[in-house]
């Protein structure tokens, strides 16, 4: 069994975080290139706008003022409100563009995650608290559209205007420029030793949240338990201090974040004061008064980019830890795939063979199923009994391939089962579960889970053979009674019935029952056998349980120790043979009758 | 309540150190406006009247002003992030305690995508406002009012003509605020649906898996994803409708000042240097008016996502949570008289009606019935899950409703059916109820659930962390492990909810005859599907419909010949039928 993560540890990264993952990132934005450089445009041209007031304002007190030109001022001020125009419609452009590329943006990741996510195995789940999965796939996808979209959009033109900046300051006085960017240096320094220090801190934020979402989903799953504990104050408390460690790494991570803008301002105030200090040394030798004044005015629209260039810098360093639990969850690989060439399995006629199967859950663990074979002819009703952790569930799990086996072979119908689709082999097996799940939504639809295209009569019909019909029939809204996950509308047994319903429905070639009826009352459960028997004519199944009575009629009952068929054979036989079958049959005979 | 009413409760709690970060934020502002002066003083003063001995002071005092704002601001920034988490913090203790008293009225109607929401996006929507919207809303008041009382004291005409758009832009806003709240709310909702979505895809995976629904999960998560989209494309409707203009108007000064204000020069209504200066004051008054915009949107998100948060804030609970101080300890009588029970949201249906026994301190009362007719309904009512809708349920004589519910269920435990076990070591899940149990009674309890021998021949023991809801646990350890729950929390009542239905019969009959000997000075019910489990109790009651219809001992019951020996002869007939004689497949069932 693999190492568990509990909501109150954080997760280890497997991967840490490389140059290569933003190439990976720029393959989602490449779809949108040809958008986002006509964004691009309309930002560079609503920028024409921005730099043509203060030269407007310019000639109007150069030119228009002194010389009381009137005509000109109107035609000044007419070509600053065309300008002002252009700028609006670039920028009603640049909204839409800008969210329509976002949010495809977010889709696509959002949708390549949950993809993956649908083909991992069951462990994945089952390692750790489904809380973690969730933030993940929703949470952190959606802070990352913004940065992509916007921030890229925005870096490119900042880039852009600082190399404008650049050049023209060098075409002014080159070494005035040279002196100028004298403490670059030292801003890349602070932006190294913020950034080290951000992202580690970025990084603990990002498992604290992951944390408290456990949590809170793990106190919502849970609740009836706290309650009927009436361990309320301790899940408060337990939560309060989730939330406190949350604030902690989260004050920390801003702490570190807002330090790098202090140190742009002030190194870009200094680089003034420079300019001042050596310009006016120079002034009337190198440097004329009107040149120093420009260039002043430069190296603020200099320091302009820088910081904006500095604050998405910033928020790459913290979306990059996203990112890197992102790109971990697609890189998950799932273990049961598809063969390269594997085809779909052709509609089952239900023999079913295993041939000296071995299988482990755990890589260096003991086997849980050793050398195990059997032969279920088509039709045939296989009942596996034997102690819990025997290995029942496990022969059930390899026969819908949610593992591979580690040797041997499993055949339906003479074709293996590591050679078919999943889905073709899955659709034709119904299983039903010792956990039902029971989706949000209405009856009508938990039921039609099983074949999505079944008509209302068809779902009917099946919660009918499944005796579910009566109960539901008495709830206010019949079909459409909406029910929750975590509802108690409903009881364990009733919920039971609608599972089966919806396996019933899927008319499937063999069908499963791994304990289905546990919390169903004998004489429903008489009743659903009835109508099972009716629907199992020709299909072949497998009834995992412990009540015997239900497992009597069985073609074949093999009993499960240990990972081993240690016995097989009708019940009279096994009676006969005065095994361990009959051991355990005495025994709950004894139980019942007398004691 | 509106929004700002109700977010002020959590924030006046650090109202101290909210009044000490508006003075900084002045003093920054402050600091703003001195840097540029600073310039123009050396251009005057150095450059024109070559005062060269005033650089170094003017230029340190520039470097130090900015030193000194830089530290001010980012101190401010952190006081108000510090603000915003302290309230956070409130809001969700406030949020996740109310969590813990609300009952399934709230959880039979709100998907738990929908709760998480609130307590996660909703939230950090109100962080954001708390430490970032506030204090540049406060920036651009500043800016604002500055520039209005310094503009218009240099020339008030031309104050006067930019006023002029001022309606235009508080039209604007209005309008933008009324139509972003409802996108916002929309925006909010799909979140909600689509984080429950995804919520149910992991919980449901292994249904998923064996119906080979991938596909349908994926097409499901992308209509969502679609809807998610066409809700924020709505938003960015509403804010290209009126964002550019708010733009277009700010800019729009500038053309004024450009037309209006060189007239006025060239009239000799105004100074050139007075126009200069003017000009240079306009981005305190443009820059206000672009973020408005922005700002709007980012306060309607907030207000859009308080309505949730309030909305849950202000439910209750139909069984208030009550701490009764000096509640008695329970010596375990039990009495229904005349109980009616109906669910509040369909209270024509009648889950229970006139239920009447009595069960004496140290008894047990087995229950069987159909699945549905209301057995575990009636083990809620002990517990006050529910309260009755007539009749009375007492406990050692006394009404349940004068019985704080925590008091109940510290002294009551119900082993549902519905087996949660939390994502933690197998140890914490066990003395969940009981965390000062010694290891000794954890390890007693174990092996009276027989849990055990199984949890020893784990890798970890007791330590095993097991699965959020024990996944990976086979159903009978958790029944085994829930049971071992109950039993080291040493209730006074315990009733068991078909604890034991996944277990076979052997290890079901030993755990039974250990159970019967720890819970002999305990009231205790049990759920039943097998006679097995019952024929030992003190009493047995049938429930059909909701109603009992049989009720006596094992043997009474099997003398009346109705339901229960009914369901004891088929359990017992089928194997009798074929124990003798090699009946497969012939047997009739009923």
């Amino acid at each position: 069994m693999a190492k568990r993560n509990t909501s109150n540890e954080d997760e280890q990264l497997k991967t840490h975080f490389n140059w290569h993952d933003y190439a990976r990132l720029g393959q989602y934005l490449k779809p949108y290139t040809w958008r986002m450089l006509l964004v691009l445009g309309s930002i560079l041209i609503g920028n024409v706008a921005i730099i043509l007031g203060p030269y407007l304002m310019k000639v109007a007190i150069d030119q228009a003022i002194p010389q009381r030109n009137f005509q000109l001022l109107w035609g000044l001020s007419g070509t600053f409100l065309v300008s002002l125009l252009v700028a609006f419609g670039c920028f009603r452009y640049r909204i839409w563009a800008i969210t329509e590329i976002g949010q495809n943006l977010l889709i696509d990741m959002r949708t390549d995650l949950f993809k993956n996510l649908q083909k991992l195995p069951f462990a994945y789940f089952d390692s750790r608290p489904h809380g973690k999965i969730l933030i993940r796939v929703v949470n952190y996808i959606n802070t990352l559209s913004d940065l992509l979209a916007n921030g890229l959009v925005n870096l490119i033109s900042d880039v852009i205007s600082l190399v404008i900046t650049l050049i023209f300051m060098f075409a002014i006085n080159w070494k005035l420029t040279l002196d100028s960017l004298v403490l670059i240096p030292f801003l890349l320094l602070w932006a190294y030793y913020v950034q080290k220090r951000q992202r580690t801190a970025f990084r603990a934020l990002s498992n604290k949240q992951s944390n408290l979402n456990a949590y809170i989903h793990e106190s919502i799953a849970g609740i009836k338990v706290t309650q009927g504990f009436a361990q309320e104050e301790h899940a408060v408390n337990t939560f309060d201090s989730v939330v406190n460690d949350n604030r902690d790494a989260y004050m920390r991570a801003v702490k570190i974040q807002y330090a790098l803008s202090p140190g742009v301002q002030n190194i870009s105030t200094m680089t003034t004061a420079l300019i001042y200090f050596i310009g006016i040394q120079q002034l009337g030798v190198v440097v004329s008064t009107g040149t120093l004044i420009a260039f002043l005015g430069y190296i603020n629209n200099f320091w302009n980019p820088v910081i904006n260039i500095g604050n998405f810098y910033n928020s790459l360093v913290t979306a990059t830890t996203y990112l890197e639990r992102i790109f971990e969850t697609m890189d998950e690989q799932p273990t049961v795939t598809d063969a390269p060439d594997a085809f779909a399995l052709p509609p089952i006629k239900g023999d079913v063979r295993f041939n000296q199967v071995s299988f482990r859950y755990d890589e260096d663990g003991p086997l849980n199923l050793d050398n195990v074979s059997f032969h279920a002819k088509v039709g045939q009703t296989i009942a596996l009994v034997g102690p819990t952790g025997a290995g029942k569930s496990t022969i059930i799990n390899l026969l819908s391939r949610f593992y591979n086996v580690n040797s041997g072979q499993i055949t339906i119908d003479n074709v293996d089962l590591s050679q078919v689709t999943l889905e073709s082999l899955r659709t034709q097996m119904g299983v039903m579960q010792q956990d039902t799940f029971i989706f949000s939504g209405t009856i009508m639809d938990n039921i039609r889970y099983g074949r999505l295209d079944a008509t209302d009569a068809e779902v009917v019909a099946a919660a009918k053979l499944a005796r579910a019909d009566t109960f539901i029939r008495t709830l206010k809204a019949g079909y459409q009674t909406e029910v929750q996950e975590r509802g108690d509308s409903i009881s364990a047994g009733q919920r039971q019935l609608l599972a089966f319903a919806r396996v019933l429905l899927a008319d499937p070639r063999i069908l499963i029952l791994d304990e289905a009826t546990a919390a169903i009352d004998t004489k429903t459960e008489a009743q659903l056998q009835a109508g099972l028997n009716e629907l199992l004519k020709g299909r072949t199944s497998f009834i995992v349980a412990h009540r015997l009575s239900t497992i009597q009629q069985a073609d074949q009952i093999l009993v499960i120790n240990n990972g081993h068929i240690v016995e097989a054979g009708r019940h009279a036989d096994l009676i006969a043979k005065r095994g361990e079958y009959y051991e355990l049959y005495d025994s709950q005979y004894r139980m019942l009758q007398a004691e | 309540m509106n929004p700002y009413q109700w977010v002020w409760q959590y924030a006046k709690r650090s109202r101290w150190q909210l009044v000490l970060a508006l003075i900084l934020v002045v003093i920054n502002a402050i600091g703003v406006v001195v840097v540029p002066l600073l310039g123009g003083v050396i251009v005057d003063r150095v450059i024109t009247q070559h005062q060269l001995n005033l650089l170094i002071p003017l230029l340190a005092t520039m470097i130090g002003v900015t030193l000194f704002r830089t530290l001010i601001r980012y101190c401010y920034i952190i006081l108000f992030e510090r603000i915003g988490q302290n309230s956070l913090f409130d809001i969700r203790h406030d949020l996740f305690t109310k969590l813990q008293s609300l009952d399934y009225t709230f959880f039979n109607s709100v998907t738990n995508g929908d709760i998480m929401a609130r307590l996660t996006g909703d939230t950090d929507a109100i962080r954001h406002f708390l430490c970032w919207v506030s204090y540049n809303t406060l920036e651009c008041v500043l800016w604002f009012l500055t520039a209005v009382i310094v503009m218009a004291r240099i020339n008030w005409q031309l104050m006067l003509a930019l006023v002029i758009v001022t309606p235009l832009i508080a039209w604007l806003t209005t309008r933008m605020s009324n139509e972003a709240h409802t996108v916002f709310f929309n925006i909010r909702q799909s979140f909600a649906r689509l984080n429950a979505m995804v919520e149910e895809n992991i919980s449901g995976n292994r249904v998923i898996r064996a119906f080979a629904r991938e596909d349908f999960e994926v097409q499901k998560f992308e209509t969502l994803n679609q809807d998610y989209r066409a809700k924020n494309m709505d938003s960015a409707r509403v804010s290209r409708r009126y964002l550019p203009a708010l733009d277009f108007l700010a800019s729009l000064l500038s053309v004024i000042v450009l037309l209006f204000g060189s007239s006025l020069v060239i009239n000799h209504h105004m100074t050139l240097g007075a126009l200069v200066s003017f000009n240079g004051f306009l981005w305190m008054l443009n820059q206000p008016m672009r973020m408005s915009g922005w700002l709007i949107n980012d306060i309607q998100r907030f207000s859009a996502a308080t309505i949730k948060i309030q909305a849950m804030l202000e439910t209750q609970p139909v069984i208030a949570p009550t701490t009764d101080v000096g509640a008695p300890k329970i010596k375990g009588a039990v009495t229904f008289q005349h109980v009616d029970f109906a669910f509040p949201d369909a209270p024509e249906v009648n889950v229970l009606t006139d239920i009447n026994f009595t069960v004496k301190p140290g008894q047990t009362l087995g229950i069987l019935g159909e699945t549905g007719s209301g057995k575990s309904t009636l083990m809620n009512l002990i517990a006050r899950f529910y309260d009755p809708t007539h009749g009375h349920v007492l406990i050692d004589g006394r009404d349940v409703r004068d019985w704080s519910p925590q008091e109940l269920r510290h002294q009551t435990t119900i082993v549902t059916q519905d087996l949660f076990l939390f994502s933690d070591s197998i140890v914490d899940n066990i003395n969940y109820g009981n965390r000062q149990a010694p290891e000794q009674f954890i390890r007693e309890m174990a092996d009276v659930a027989d849990a055990n021998n199984f949890i020893t021949t784990m890798p970890d023991g007791y330590h095993t962390v097991v699965g959020e809801r024990g996944v990976g646990l086979s159903g009978g350890q958790k029944q085994r492990i829930s049971l071992t729950r109950a039993l080291v929390k040493d209730p006074r009542i315990l009733i068991l909810d078909d604890t034991t239905s996944a277990l076979d019969m052997e290890t079901e009959t030993t755990i039974q005859r250990r159970l019967r000997k720890i819970t002999q000075d305990k009231t205790v019910f049990i759920i039943a599907s097998r006679t097995s489990s019952l024929r030992r109790a003190d009493q047995i009651i049938v429930l059909r419909q909701g109603r009992i219809v049989e009720r006596g001992t094992h043997d009474d019951l099997l003398a009346a010949d109705g339901y229960y020996a009914e369901t004891y002869r088929r359990q017992l007939g089928l194997l009798i039928e074929t124990k003798g004689t090699d009946s497969r497949g012939k047997t009739e069932h009923v």
